[in-house]
């Protein structure tokens, strides 16, 4: 069902491949990355030893972000029938397609 | 994690070889929130009006027994559920602010930390589909309404169904829905909604038919006072009422409620009660008899009953048939294999009425044929039949 206040916009990261935690275990919590934008507005992302670039697109079917009431934390696949509430909109999308840039480097640097 | 800093952010800018010159200087340090592996978030793929729609406060409902494919339903429109897999990986982040944001507002802090919701790598899309109505149908004649005197309403163990139950149990918005107990002439009776056992409807109509001919009225002027006056003390108000309403149209003329008969719809019903009686009638017996049947001043044709009676000119003699539209399956393969099987070849004019109601929004007759039938001639005349074999 829909919120009673207005609904929350967020924003859609459309990256290539998939996330993982550096080191194993949970991922909540861990950094993904910096994201940065040029003065043209191109959307810069530093992941890891990697540089991404990519474009800001409006999405021309935005999402809703649905999330699952009842609050049970099993990590099962969509159910359509458990009850769902729309938490947030999301009208736009960062697209990183661009292979990433690796930056090569030895130790991040400490400060 | 501790939160990044500015000097750990330039550190990193330096390491990538950027030129701060060349970014605004906001920059959104991400990570992973909480709940973020936890899989409680999905998305949704909005189909054009939806989103307007929500932002405006209004639901969206998803509805589904356990063995149905979920739907989701807006104020007046059912759409079917498919899960779209995408190769990449989309994450959903909350406070992420666009180049034009960034822009629009200087004093935007440095550093925002943005924590990453959820992530997925596959949505829900949508596709308008027509709302699965043929339940209701099948809910309501449980327990059709018998009249009055029937005991069955005391004893009766069968489920009746408020507006909120059919919500509950029927895959389509709720103005599909209340649109389609329109349409099936069903009433509220006590709070529940009701559809009339045909005997007892007929029963009704012909109280109303007898009394419009013995008092002379036109067809097109039938008054509701008068009729609730003399057939009050036979049946409740409301089912006379009912009928009246069922089968005409109801309209204000110098202060008076007037009805005008549906003549279409009188000779239809009546034809439905000749034709339930045997598997098959001569055409032409039935045609007289028919005719004989509706009121007078009525005149009786054939395609007043397309989607209910086929004809077989290929019999001799000719013969009819019962067979109504909304016995059939309401999934097009099974519709279609039904039909194949009561008939092996189907003239376009003949099936149209049986397959009328499969079609989608802007979708034609013509096209369901050419994706469901094959096409052949047949003495000059264009005939569909099955694309398959029938078991």
């Amino acid at each position: 069902s829909g919120g009673t206040g207005a609904l929350a916009q967020w924003v859609l990261l459309e990256l290539q491949g998939e996330v993982e935690p550096r080191q194993s275990g949970d991922l909540a919590g861990s950094l993904l990355g910096d994201l940065h934008y040029t003065c043209e507005g191109i959307p810069v992302l530093i992941v890891g030893h990697h540089i991404l670039y990519g474009k800001v697109v409006q999405l021309e079917k935005p999402f809703a972000v649905l999330v699952k009431q009842g609050g049970a934390s099993q990590p099962s696949p969509m159910e359509p029938h458990a009850h769902y509430t729309v938490t947030a909109l999301i009208k736009t999308k960062l697209l990183f397609k661009t292979r990433p840039k690796p930056i090569i480097t030895h130790v991040p640097k400490k400060v | 994690a501790a939160m990044r800093n500015r000097a750990e952010v330039d550190a990193t800018l330096q390491t990538a070889k950027l030129n701060p010159a060349e970014l605004l200087p906001a920059v959104h340090c991400l990570s992973f929130g909480p709940q973020a592996g936890g899989g409680e978030c999905c998305l949704l793929q909005l189909e054009p009006g939806l989103c307007a729609e929500l932002e405006a406060g209004r639901s969206l409902i998803i509805r589904g027994e356990k063995d149905e494919h979920a739907v989701l339903c807006s104020k007046d429109k059912t759409y079917d559920m498919k899960i779209a897999d995408t190769s990449n990986m989309l994450l959903f982040v909350p406070g992420c602010k666009t180049p034009e944001e960034l822009k629009a507002d200087q004093a935007s802090c440095n550093i925002i930390h943005s924590q990453i919701a959820g992530f997925s790598k596959n949505y829900w899309e949508l596709r308008r589909c027509r709302p699965k109505l043929k339940k209701l149908r099948k809910l309501l004649m449980e327990d059709p309404y018998e009249g009055p005197d029937s005991q069955k309403d005391q004893t009766s163990t069968f489920s009746k169904y408020t507006t909120e139950d059919l919500l509950n149990l029927i895959q389509a918005s709720e103005e599909e829905i209340l649109h389609q107990l329109q349409v099936i002439d069903a009433c509220k009776i006590k709070g529940y909604w009701r559809i009339l056992d045909f005997d007892y409807e007929m029963k009704l109509l012909n109280h109303v038919t007898q009394l419009i001919d013995s008092e002379s009225w036109p067809l097109s002027k039938v008054p509701l006072c008068a009729c609730l006056e003399e057939l009050g003390s036979l049946e409740p108000r409301e089912m006379i009422e009912h009928i009246l309403l069922s089968y005409g149209r109801k309209y204000v003329d110098d202060g008076e409620v007037f009805f005008e008969m549906h003549e279409d719809k009188i000779c239809r019903a009546i034809a439905q009660m000749l034709l339930q009686n045997a598997v098959k009638f001569n055409l032409s017996e039935f045609e007289e008899v028919w005719q004989q049947s509706v009121p007078e001043g009525m005149t009786t044709r054939l395609d007043q009953l397309q989607g209910l009676a086929l004809v077989d000119r290929s019999s001799r003699p000719e013969t009819i048939f019962l067979l109504k539209v909304e016995d059939l399956p309401e999934d097009n393969q099974e519709r279609f294999n039904s039909l194949f099987g009561i008939r092996e070849k189907w003239t376009e004019v003949d099936i149209t009425p049986y397959i009328q109601d499969l079609c989608a929004e802007k979708q034609t007759v013509g096209a369901l044929l050419t994706k469901y039938a094959r096409s052949s001639m047949l003495n000059g005349i264009k005939v569909y039949n099955s694309r398959r074999p029938i078991s």
